[in-house]
């Protein structure tokens, strides 16, 4: 099926690190800051834009907020009256959100859209997030009554590799110092000044306690506030903003590919499913393979680099193979053999990633696909692959439950 | 200005690196608390790091500090300790990196470059954590291969919390060791690097310093409660001035200040002097927090406060305060981030307090926008070193927030000088931006309080 093109125009994220609590900033304050910081940035008047998509996990636990959509229309008085809506999937919700706004753009129906994820989740103390998160899984089932539910259900994934292929701990250690490395080079990431190395995440003391099975804290992501914020524009205007802006069209990324999936909703079903394939979770493979068929493309090496949700450690490993850049279960090889680091053969999250640049829930797939534009129009910074041309994504919800992969590029 | 004060671009980086690494660091001076928090900071990525001491029990404490400081037992792992006497010729002779942390006197630091010269590798870089002490001056008369391999890497107190980092090159420093030195500091040790020039104070303490000192002064005529809220958070910074007085250390204040006092003329000079209460207050042990309390004490719950003339304490419950109720305002507006109208109340408040406010604010931008060309390059790198230094809004961006026109009209109803390039602006009429860093999310330097 013939589609017409999606065109990125960049966007903006909000400092990972910050604390909106302590500064005494309302939930509107993000949602203020990251779209009229990418409007200023990507040189775009309110008055262009035609719909705006809110990409968010449970600002009614978190903030006892609802109604996101019409918060966009606060931002500025140019936005009353705009259509908008709010997608939620989890830790995917900002990638459910772009994808609704590219399929928009596709069917002609508007030429450009703001798409925002946006989460504010240090409202509440840690084990109250926790469990807010457990709604992300069957939340009966398997998070009610269960302390950091999530940590519990990704140390398992750990487990089935163990089980399947041996996994050694250390190979999840340099995941995690890789990612910390990479944070320290952007300035928007969270952990930018936390202390890591290999020897620190794979210690067993109280610096670095347990909170499920084999994860530890250094394998976890963070509990984080931020917003991250895109632009998404049809041909035809991203003609007019390469004209507006003295660039030529083809400098102006697109995205070319995208895939989708939802697998069963309780951990133990999906890896039921799949004892028979040679992937663990067969419905993430398939997300990333239909981003490349979409996107022409034959396989891993054809994009520059990752940015994947590496929500633990255990879930970058598992993208590792499942993106086949080792066989099932050789996920180790990448990691022994440098693949991943930012001037590797293949880069995974020079941003930092989920561990280290932060995840605020609904933000992270839009904080994703804006660090694929930034790396794919040389804007990275310190933590830009240099030549990168093209970019990949890889956005979860749940445990391994809805995943979302785009690819971008110029 | 030369090559030495522009940064590489991001792309060149990794080249800079150029395959070397820093394999071995030596810190002297790492039972302070610079000393140890740097040399936390080297484990990062650093494998193996020597703390220093004059004897070998302090540079064991010095490791105990760094141990709690990062809370992690790598610190330990990766790092050795010893003393001046036993270890210093052997450790340094064997290291890449020397890094040098003793107290802030010129006889010291030059009595323990006198012995790292004599065993240092001709290609080990040396540096100097120095807060204003002049790099030339540190280096004059030692050999070619010290000089050339010389330079300040100031770090702000704790190195593990703020990334903003001085780097100074002295006149004779190769420009290669140099670039060298920020793209490890930048790749490896994740600090936000700005290139200074070799001036008093060089760039964030003196443009930072000016101001609290200013606070101090203040706080003889107005007291340190209303100090702190008419410069306080919905200004620009996460912490308030004087409070950062005491938990910098009225010591460290005074070194500060008093350097910058005798060795520069501008045209904010007397702001630059130490109130007399404080010089009176020192005499009798008063340090700030280290010393168990300095503007402000903590009795329980509550706070007491300084009364600057008579040196005694009374319970801030005590205190009144004028009607205030435009940095409340200021505070709602700040908090669903309408930044630019929070300050469009700033600039119109009336009163005497809201002028004492906008002095202090004015003369922080003019005297950053002054001292552009003279400590850095442009004022992005005082933009920067204030912003990742001292979490302070950087002075361009209060100039964008406010409008390039409204702050030129306070700089001029304060009596301040208006710097040329606000001026010019404003006679262009065109809209200009002045900060220059799209990475950096200027909205969380306006603290809703």
């Amino acid at each position: 099926m013939a589609t017409s093109e999606v065109y990125v125009l960049g966007g903006y994220q909000t400092d990972f690190g910050r604390n909106w609590t302590k500064e005494n900033k309302h939930f509107s304050a993000l949602m203020r800051e990251g779209v009229l910081g990418a409007l200023e940035r990507c040189e775009i008047a309110p008055e262009e834009i035609e719909s705006a998509h809110v990409g968010n996990f449970a600002a009614e636990l978190y903030c006892m907020q609802g109604h996101l959509g019409a918060f966009f229309t606060e931002v500025h008085p140019a936005f009353s009256g705009l259509p908008t809506g709010r997608h939620e999937a989890a830790c995917a919700s900002g990638s459910i959100a772009l994808l609704a706004a590219s399929a928009e753009i596709e069917a002609g129906r508007y030429d450009l859209q703001a798409v925002v994820g946006i989460e504010q989740m240090k409202t509440v103390s840690p084990a109250e997030g926790g469990s807010f998160l457990g709604t992300a899984a069957w939340y009966d089932q398997e998070a009610k009554g269960v302390e950091f539910p999530f940590p519990k259900l990704f140390g398992r994934l750990g487990d089935e590799y163990d089980r399947r292929y041996g996994l050694k701990d250390e190979y999840l250690a340099e995941i995690s110092r890789i990612n910390y490395g990479n944070a320290k080079l952007n300035p928007n990431a969270q952990t930018r000044t936390w202390y890591m190395n290999k020897e620190h995440a794979l210690c067993r003391t109280d610096d670095n306690p347990e909170v499920g099975g084999r994860i530890r804290i250094a394998d976890c992501s963070q509990v984080t506030d931020g917003v991250a914020t895109v632009f998404l524009a049809s041909r035809a205007y991203a003609e007019r903003y390469a004209k507006g802006t003295g660039k030529k069209l083809e400098e102006i990324p697109r995205i070319k590919g995208w895939g989708h999936n939802t697998a069963r909703l309780r951990f133990a079903d999906k890896i039921a499913e799949s004892q028979s394939d040679r992937y663990v979770l067969p419905h993430v493979r398939s997300t990333i393979t239909s981003a490349w068929k979409r996107a022409g493309l034959s396989d891993v090496n054809d994009v520059d680099g990752i940015e994947t949700h590496d929500c633990f450690t255990t879930s970058e490993y598992m993208a590792i193979d499942h993106f086949g850049i080792t066989e099932p279960g050789e996920s180790w090889k990448a990691v022994e053999e440098g693949w991943l680091e930012i001037d590797g053969k293949h880069p995974i999250n020079p941003s930092g990633g989920l561990i280290g640049a932060g995840h605020p829930v609904g933000a992270t797939g839009v904080r994703q696909l804006l660090d694929g534009y930034l790396q794919v129009t040389d804007q990275a910074g310190d933590y830009q692959v240099e030549g990168a041309k093209s970019f990949q994504t890889l956005n979860i919800g749940g445990s391994g439950t809805t995943s979302v992969s785009f690819v971008i590029g110029v | 200005m030369s090559a030495k004060m522009t940064s590489p671009r991001p792309a060149d980086l990794r080249k800079l690196l150029g395959g070397r690494e820093i394999e071995r660091v030596v810190v002297l001076g790492a039972n302070g608390t610079m000393g140890y928090g740097s040399a936390a900071l080297f484990t990062t990525a650093v494998p193996q790091v020597t703390f220093l001491a004059r004897t070998r029990q302090k540079a064991e404490e010095g490791l105990d500090a760094a141990v709690k400081q990062v809370r992690s037992p790598t610190v330990r792992s990766r790092s050795s300790v010893g003393s001046y006497d036993d270890d210093l010729d052997g450790q340094v002779a064997e290291a890449d990196l020397i890094f040098e942390a003793l107290t802030e006197d010129f006889e010291i630091k030059r009595e323990i470059f006198d012995r790292v010269e004599e065993v240092r590798r001709d290609d080990s870089i040396v540096a100097t954590v120095t807060s204003g002490l002049s790099i030339n001056q540190l280096c004059a008369g030692r050999g070619d291969s010290f000089r050339k391999n010389f330079l300040g890497l100031h770090f702000f107190n704790p190195p593990n919390v703020i990334v903003g980092t001085e780097l100074i090159a002295g006149d004779d420093t190769d420009c290669e060791v140099v670039d060298f030195v920020e793209a490890f500091a930048r790749l490896r040790l994740g600090r936000e690097i700005v290139r200074t020039a070799d001036t008093p104070a060089f760039a964030g303490n003196r443009v930072g310093f000016k101001v609290l000192n200013e606070a101090a002064q203040l706080a003889e005529q107005i007291g340190p409660v209303l100090v702190d809220r008419l410069v306080g958070p919905y200004t620009g910074r996460a912490l308030t001035p004087l409070a950062t007085i005491d938990l910098v250390g009225w010591d460290i204040h005074r070194a500060i200040v008093d350097n910058v006092f005798e060795n520069s003329k501008d045209e904010a000079h007397a702001t630059l002097e130490l109130p007399g209460f404080m010089a009176k207050a020192m005499e009798k042990g008063v340090l700030g927090d280290k010393s168990g309390g300095g503007f402000f004490k903590k009795d329980g719950k509550a706070r007491l406060v300084l009364d600057p003339a008579s040196g005694d304490y009374k319970a801030e419950s005590e205190i009144a305060l004028p009607d205030l109720s435009y940095i409340d305002e200021i505070a709602h507006l700040h908090s669903m981030a309408r930044y630019s109208e929070g300050m469009e109340v700033f600039l119109s408040a009336e009163g005497d307090e809201a002028d004492i406010a906008r002095k202090v604010i004015a003369g922080y931008i003019s005297y950053a926008f002054h001292r552009a060309g003279e400590v850095t390059e442009t004022i992005t790198g005082i933009d920067m070193i204030m912003g990742a230094g001292f979490n302070w809004a950087p002075p361009s961006v209060l100039v964008d927030t406010m409008g390039v026109a409204a702050t030129v009209r306070m700089i001029e109803q304060a009596g301040l000088p208006v710097p040329q390039k606000l001026a010019q602006a404003v006679t262009a009429g065109e809209p200009t931006r002045f900060f220059d860093n799209a990475q950096v999310n200027t909205g969380k330097y306006f603290v809703a309080a």
